[in-house]
């Protein structure tokens, strides 16, 4: 059931990249109103895998390492779905659907099968913790997407390129805004992460901080996006928030995939 | 074409256009509103133009006609426009086109989807077309079969511009400034525009904002009195020459098009504004020549400037993505036409199938009562197999003609040309058979 629902999904993150592109190129709206109704159907039937597999285990299914990507995947396009119909920037959608086909893949690669949940995961706190970060991870996901888009649509705007595909990409203002609104969302979501795993780890080990890679790393992501977002709120804009936003997801990668190549008890799994 | 090909009526345009015509020329045959609704009634009449309508824009001026008689209707058409203008045909008969049955038909469609028009796609020709069926409705100068070209005509416009790229690039150089503002900019509501200068461009970079919604409009020129006066026209404040880096700040976008030797705009001056309005995007159309923006401000980030050559440049490439929308839009035209034309075809021949078979059952009951009269003691049998006997003659003797008409319609249809000379017109088998006489 898991696995069927699971290649379903995979399925339809494929159709949904396929008409978000489509939409993009053409100019008929017919295709528009497509392609949001095929990433909400990969995103509900995504769900509906991750809801299986939970039920089946007993708990929250967000551990394992297939399971932590299977869930971040679901995330990020449930994000980019929802910016999207409050935005007009369907070009994320044409971004989140290839992103939740690519992990969803992934998923398939580092399959497991359900084991018993270790003694110190078993608390109320892992689905806060989890659900916390991995919902401002999503999100730092479109911030980035919105600068890259940035990036191409100032390029062209300043060499005086403008084509017909340009032009149906979002405006400057609405991903400069869109930017900073994610950012601002991110990092309050990153925070409650942090904060959340600092008292769950009060409870679970007697100290709420430890000297470990994985947690070094992400104070200092944490602290990059802060500096983002003060310098952002003083006033900086456009290309330069766009490239520092790229490279602080770029650290943000880095501390979430290399970490899991150092030993530690955040080590040998995602989350 | 000979005359006798022709079906019993025909569609015809005859006019000019920008084309081929000269302005001054255009501009004497060119029917004002009230010359219109006086002079269309004096064209149409029962016998050579049953049903027309003009189309008069300052680029064209058309007569679409349905006529019974082709050669007539086009010498009245000619001698009505020479009358009604109090032009002298030989100085414009020369730049007349006509168009005849399809022809005409297309070229309507054409017109109506501004695949003909000066600048191909520019919108403000159906709004035209519309207007020149609504004047000659209002004047009762249209029958059934112009009042479903027309219709027809618009239907094809919005089938070109939904299904076709045609209209959707700017194609003028303002247009293609307000065009860029909206990819910079999301909504131009709370926006703030400056122009400086007074020149005849500003002002329509400004009339076009306006018309997309900007928010603010602030003019500035070295005299002050002409900057009241295009303030006035579009509704905008006067902001004192020296003071202008006072406002630039306040200022989404900045349009030059002033006279002015030296730049009018300096690095110094843009950042400082920069700077302040907390590096909010600045979009600089510089349309003066000279130019009246530093192009080194384009390196600024958050600015973009665009002089008048880059404009143009952009409006050429949107008049290339235009043409080969316009072929595109050419398939809709050609396609559209073929289903007019079996139609016409088909409300032309019908009526004469019709009247044919009507005229010999009339004579053949006519007959057979006639000749039952004279034999009293036949039995029932007999005359029923009389009454068989002349159906059956009168359904052979017909079904040639019959099927001639359908045969014709058919090609018509397909737009057989080459068959359809061939054969003759519903008019011809009229005629022959005498259809048109008993009616008087």
């Amino acid at each position: 059931m898991e696995v069927w629902l699971l290649t379903l999904t995979l399925l339809l993150y494929l159709l949904s990249t396929a008409s978000f592109i489509v939409g993009l190129l053409s100019a008929r709206p017919v295709v528009r109103t497509v392609a949001p109704s095929c990433l909400l159907a990969a995103c509900l039937c995504h769900a509906g895998a991750i809801a299986v597999r939970s039920l089946t285990v007993g708990y929250f299914a967000v551990t394992e390492v297939y399971e932590a990507l299977s869930f971040f995947a679901c995330l990020t396009a449930g994000i980019g779905l929802l910016v999207q119909w409050r935005l007009p920037v369907s070009i994320l959608g044409a971004i989140v659907s290839p992103i939740g086909f690519i992990l969803t893949l992934g998923v398939y690669v580092f399959y497991a099968q359900a084991r018993a949940l270790p003694p110190t995961l078993q608390s109320a706190w892992l689905p806060i913790h989890v659900t916390a970060a991995f919902l401002g991870y999503a999100v730092f996901v479109v911030a980035c997407s919105a600068s890259l888009v940035y990036l191409v649509q100032e390029k062209h705007l300043k060499q005086k390129k403008a084509s017909s595909f340009l032009r149906r990409l979002p405006s400057l203002e609405t991903l400069d805004h869109l930017n900073y609104r994610s950012l601002a969302w991110g990092f309050l979501l990153l925070t409650l992460g942090l904060l959340s795993g600092a008292v769950w780890a009060e409870y679970a080990w007697g100290h709420f901080w430890i000297w470990e890679p994985r947690l070094i790393l992400s104070v200092v992501t944490w602290i990059l996006y802060a500096l983002l977002l003060h310098y952002r709120s003083a006033g900086w804009r456009g290309r330069r928030a766009a490239t520092l936003t790229i490279v602080c997801f770029a650290v943000l990668v880095v501390s979430f995939v290399g970490v899991q190549f150092f030993p530690g008890r955040h080590g040998g799994q995602f989350g | 074409m000979a005359s006798l090909v022709q079906p019993v009526s025909s569609l015809m345009v005859v006019g000019l256009n920008h084309h081929t015509t000269p302005v001054e020329l255009r501009e004497q045959l060119a029917f004002n509103d009230g010359a219109l609704d006086a002079s269309l009634p004096r064209l149409v009449d029962t016998e050579t133009i049953r049903e027309g309508a003009i189309l008069s824009t300052c680029n064209r001026v058309e007569v679409v006609a349905h006529t019974p008689n082709l050669d007539a209707a086009n010498e009245k058409i000619r001698v009505f426009l020479a009358e009604e203008q109090r032009v002298s045909l030989p100085r414009f008969a020369p730049y007349l086109y006509t168009y005849i049955n399809q022809e005409a038909v297309s070229h309507l469609f054409r017109v109506a989807s501004s695949l003909d028009s000066l600048v191909v796609g520019e919108p403000q020709i159906l709004g035209q077309v519309k207007d020149a069926y609504n004047a000659s409705s209002a004047l009762g100068t249209l029958g059934t079969v112009l009042h479903r070209c027309f219709h027809k005509s618009f239907s094809v416009a919005k089938r070109v511009r939904t299904e076709t790229g045609i209209a959707a690039k700017a194609v003028s150089v303002s247009a293609a400034a307000v065009d860029l503002a909206c990819t910079i900019f999301d909504h131009l509501e709370d926006k703030t525009a400056m122009v400086i200068g007074v020149g005849e461009m500003g002002e329509q970079a400004v009339r076009h904002l306006r018309g997309r919604g900007v928010g603010t409009i602030m003019v500035t020129n070295r005299t002050f009195r002409r900057a009241v006066e295009l303030a006035r026209t579009c509704n905008g404040t006067v902001v004192p020459f020296d003071q202008l880096d006072k406002h630039l700040h306040l200022t989404d976008v900045v349009i030059g098009s002033a006279g002015s030797p030296h730049y009018v705009l300096h690095s110094g001056m843009v950042e400082e504004a920069l700077e302040e309005r907390k590096r909010s995007p600045m979009f600089l159309i510089d349309l003066g020549v000279p130019r009246n923006f530093d192009p080194r401000l384009n390196n600024l980030d958050n600015v973009f400037l665009y002089d008048i050559d880059d404009l143009e440049q952009v409006v050429e490439d949107h008049k290339g993505e235009r043409q080969v929308e316009a072929v595109k839009a050419e398939a809709i035209v050609a396609e559209e036409v073929k289903k007019f034309w079996r139609w016409f075809i088909n409300q032309e021949v019908t009526p004469t199938i019709v009247a044919l078979r009507e005229q010999a059952e009339l004579i053949r009951a006519r007959e057979v009562e006639k000749a039952l009269a004279g034999l009293v003691d036949l039995s029932p049998q007999a005359k029923e197999s009389i009454d068989a006997l002349t159906r059956s003659l009168t359904n052979k003797l017909l079904h040639p003609p019959l099927a001639y008409l359908k045969q014709r319609h058919h090609n018509d249809a397909t737009r057989d040309a080459e068959y359809a000379q061939e054969t003759a017109s519903p008019h011809v088998i009229r005629q022959i058979f005498g259809l048109d006489i008993h009616e008087e």
